[in-house]
């Protein structure tokens, strides 16, 4: 199997310019696949349709912690509501300032492993996948492989247990 | 007497004097267009005075007027040593959390008490490192209060310049200053400190009038201050207790080191390697990782290129011209080393600066006092206000603008990370007229103590 059998197909993005608020919305409500509703990530294309950078649940966390708790130990002398109040001082900054840049891709024809050792070695679980055209076409999740690999195992061991 | 000293001292300008001139110019205007990194162009001037031979490597490695002074290197990476231990045991969060209940959850009490405990800290540790510690708490602080950071910014970077001038230890100028004139960390004690306690009321009196009123917040979110135990901090009790005997030991050795015959840089070293040694599970790959070899290299490319203009002459040069200038009268020279290396801090790092002060007030001694040598010529009594008066200047004038002090372009990366940059602006307005209030004060200290009644 390729990236292309398991992948899902495009179809909501984010752009640099949409605001955390709109993409929060759109990682609440975006469809995946045929029944699930909310996806923990979504690529994030420019105006010309590149890819520019991906939007993950660990960005969002990231943009409401302030900078300067990264600085010192400070978890211990924070307050009821501070996590809330952050998440609304947030809500209109932009997807371009938090978004992961540099992201890594994988092509439609690259073979299954390819992209486990990306995930494995880069510590993702979403990968973009690219066309032909170079432009994205789909994106390929880390949950799909594990069900291919299942796939793969319970088949061969419930022909030898029979 | 100066004409003849200067007519008979004139240095041969040979290529050597030009070759050495270019490249400490060339350097120190690549360090101010901030276009290549401090650090290499120190290092590429350093080779280039090597490599053309205007010093000897011997000359630049191993002989102490001319070349590297270790015992500024060797103070400073111990010092970053120090600090990189006992950084996780949760000591400065502890105080500074201690510190904003201090101030019992009022705004301009907690700037009030920040101030002063940043100015203490910065004392003893370099100011950079203070900032990076306290300002993380202060901007917890400001949001827990729902006020303007910025103003607890500004006033941590100024009050660490202001308080890192107080000692042999606090302010790289000073480490300097004290290793060329061989003075003690108690010098700085009896002359600064006192000093610096002066500017640090005037400074308090200050920042109240400019952001008394402007900082208001609700008794709820004091609350919020008061509810935090600092002790939660302390995350590592028994390195913290092994950290503050062996600072305790360390501060003993730095204020008898005049009487023990001990350099600083030895103190500083044993510090160092008792606390590795004591504190047992540390990383010691990582606690080295940490020190920022950058700056000891800047400092080490500095020491070179500016050897390379004492070879030569041109600090002789300017030090006949700065004689010719004052007349030889010392309060004017003191006076004007003040303010001249004021203005120059603001616009320049002051250690580069420092390190070319150095050699032109040794100099310049000389010619003051041809019959004194070694440390009776470098602690004339007419010499020591001159010394005082450079410290003053060149570690208070880092506060006259965003760019005048490390310190200062810390805060301003962390304001811009927030989202909320101070402009090189908004820094002036505050930071140039609380610079030359601070040198007021210290001009009238040195006039009243050295002139007045010394």
């Amino acid at each position: 199997m390729k990236a292309k059998d398991l992948m899902v197909p495009l179809r909501e993005y984010l752009t640099p310019d949409n605001t955390l608020k709109e993409a929060v919305n759109l990682l609440k409500t975006a469809k995946r696949g045929e029944e699930r509703v909310g996806v923990k990530g979504l690529p994030v294309l420019d105006p010309a349709g590149r890819l520019a950078g991906m939007l993950s649940m660990t960005d969002i966390l990231r943009a409401v912690f302030p900078s300067y708790m990264a600085l010192m130990e400070l978890g211990e002398f924070t307050w009821d509501g501070m996590l809330e109040s952050m998440a609304k001082k947030a809500a209109d900054k932009k997807v371009a300032q938090f978004m992961t840049r540099g992201v890594i891709t994988v092509r439609e024809d690259s073979p299954l492993m390819e992209c486990v050792d990306h995930m494995i070695k880069h510590h993702v679980r979403r990968l973009p996948v690219i066309g032909a055209s170079g432009g994205i076409t789909g994106m390929l999740y880390e949950r799909d492989v594990f069900f291919a690999i299942t796939g793969a195992m319970l088949d061969d061991g419930g022909r030898d247990g029979q | 007497m100066n004409a003849g000293a200067a007519a008979t001292q004139s240095p041969a300008m040979g290529i050597q004097f030009w070759t050495a001139t270019a490249i400490f110019i060339f350097s120190y205007a690549a360090i101010m267009s901030e276009k290549i990194h401090k650090t290499v162009v120190a290092i590429v001037g350093a080779s280039l005075v090597l490599v053309l031979r205007i010093l000897q490597q011997h000359e630049a490695f191993h002989v102490e007027s001319l070349g590297v002074d270790w015992n500024v290197i060797i103070l400073l990476i111990s010092m970053m040593i120090i600090i990189n231990l006992m950084r996780p045991t949760g000591i400065f969060e502890y105080i500074a959390i201690k510190g904003a209940k201090w101030g019992k959850g009022e705004p301009l009490r907690i700037m009030v008490v920040f101030a002063l405990i940043t100015a203490f800290i910065s004392a003893f540790l370099d100011n950079v490192t203070t900032v990076l510690l306290i300002s993380p708490v202060t901007l917890l602080i400001a949001d827990a209060l729902e006020v303007d950071p910025v103003p607890y910014l500004i006033s941590c970077a100024l009050a660490s310049n202001i308080g890192g001038t107080a000692t042999l230890i606090g302010d790289p100028p000073n480490i300097m200053i004290g290793s060329k004139a061989h003075l003690t960390f108690l010098d700085f004690l009896y002359h600064l400190s006192p000093a610096i306690i002066v500017v640090m009321v005037f400074y308090v009196l200050a920042i109240r009038l400019i952001w008394g009123k402007k900082l208001k917040t609700r008794e709820e979110l004091k609350a919020r201050i008061m509810a935090m135990d600092e002790r939660e901090a302390i995350k590592d009790p028994s390195t913290l207790r092994t950290s503050l005997i062996v600072l305790g030991a360390m501060l003993a050795g730095f204020v008898l080191h005049g009487v023990l015959r001990l350099q600083p840089a030895t103190v500083a070293l044993a510090g160092a390697g008792a606390l590795l040694l004591f504190s047992g599970k540390n990383d010691v790959q990582a606690t080295f990782a940490e020190v920022e070899w950058p700056t000891i290299f800047f400092f080490i490319g500095l020491f070179i290129i500016v050897g390379g203009v004492v070879k030569v002459g041109l600090i002789k040069w300017m030090s006949v011209r700065v004689i010719a200038l004052t007349k030889g009268n010392l309060f004017v020279t003191s006076t004007v080393v003040m303010w001249f290396s004021a203005f120059a801090s603001a616009i320049i790092d002051n250690i580069p600066y420092v390190a070319t002060m150095n050699p032109m007030i040794i100099d310049m001694a000389r010619q003051l006092w041809p019959h004194d040598t070694g440390v009776h010529l470098l602690q004339h009594a007419g010499l020591m206000p001159v010394w005082w008066s450079l410290a003053l200047g060149a570690c208070l004038g880092g506060n006259g603008t965003a760019i005048g002090a490390s310190a200062n372009v810390i805060v301003v990366g962390m304001s811009e990370k927030m989202g909320r940059k101070i402009t090189f602006k908004r820094f002036l307005l505050y930071g140039m007229p609380l610079m030359i209030m601070t040198v007021a004060v210290a001009t009238v200290y040195v006039w009243i103590r050295y002139y007045l009644l010394g």
